[in-house]
């Protein structure tokens, strides 16, 4: 347990968890939500295929301010290149305790009257580079550290090489 | 002897969304015009392809909603009698599945059955 989840109830946790998500214009397999540590103290999944697509990073926190701005400095330390992680792809969302479940509805209205769940959302939509090749978020998770690398490469790719891994390494999300 | 305020009531139902968002359209427009039916209100769309709705679509997420250069939809809000806008619900970008299950929770909610009791009196 990181200090991250220990401030963020699992509770709440089980209450944002989608119960099925599909990679997202790539191959249509189920993903993996995969956690991030980070000092924030919130809590971050990545929503990756097993080839390692991203289709969705979101980072939520019990708080009533808007993340964003710590959450593009920290996706930008882990990103090649950090200009991939524009504020155009980054977009905020409050979560309230009626859409969440009624567990979750009173734990809140118990324990926080008045508190939010404020997240931020990172989908990066596949684009063209200026040979025209369109390109995706990857990411990489075969790191010590950081324990995370998240790449562009050829939307096509099954598991693209990571730009920090030595070459006989794919990239993988475990 | 001065008279209390009347408690305020919920006005008018509005979900931002756009036709090609399968978190939009058939889902929240289905489960808005039915909340607002329930609530005996209006209800309102404000589409963000159309010109002549942008604008509002616009200055609601930013005054009351969940901001961003290219915000989420749908976003879902309840305008009461006192001018209070309330931020219902935005569209869960993880899957279709997690924001149909929000509008099923919001549905079952503690909060919802207060409003319908007193929207009943």
């Amino acid at each position: 347990m990181t200090a991250s989840t220990r401030r963020f109830p699992p509770l709440l946790r089980r209450a944002l968890r989608p119960s099925e998500a599909r990679c997202y214009r790539h191959c249509r397999r189920p993903l993996r939500p995969r956690a991030l540590r980070s000092a924030l103290p919130g809590i971050w999944q990545v929503y990756a295929c097993p080839g390692g697509a991203v289709s969705v990073v979101t980072y939520f926190e019990l708080s009533n301010r808007d993340p964003t701005p710590q959450v593009r400095a920290y996706l930008r330390r882990f990103t090649v290149a950090a200009s991939l992680v524009r504020g155009w792809d980054l977009r905020s969302a409050r979560r309230h305790g009626p859409e969440l479940g009624r567990p979750a509805e009173r734990f809140l209205a118990r324990s926080r009257p008045g508190a939010e769940i404020r997240g931020t959302y990172w989908r990066v939509y596949p684009f063209k580079d200026p040979r025209g090749i369109e390109r995706r978020l990857f990411a990489c998770t075969r790191h010590a550290t950081p324990e995370i690398v998240f790449f562009s490469a050829p939307a096509t790719s099954e598991r693209p090489r990571c730009p920090r891994c030595p070459p006989s390494r794919r990239a993988a999300l475990r | 002897m001065t008279e209390r305020p009347a408690p305020a009531r919920p006005k008018r139902l509005t979900v931002v969304l756009a036709d090609w968002c399968p978190h939009c359209v058939p889902l929240s427009e289905k489960n808005g015009r039915r909340l607002a039916r329930v609530l005996r209100i209006p209800y309102r769309r404000l589409d963000i392809d159309s010109a002549a709705q942008e604008r509002a679509a616009d200055r609601l997420v930013r005054d009351h909603g969940d901001p961003a250069p290219d915000y989420l939809i749908p976003q879902v809000f309840l305008e009461w009698s006192d001018g209070h806008v309330q931020h219902l619900l935005t569209g869960f970008s993880e899957a279709v599945a997690r924001t149909e299950r929000a509008w099923a929770d919001l549905w079952a909610s503690d909060w919802l059955r207060g409003v319908r009791r007193e929207v009943r009196r």
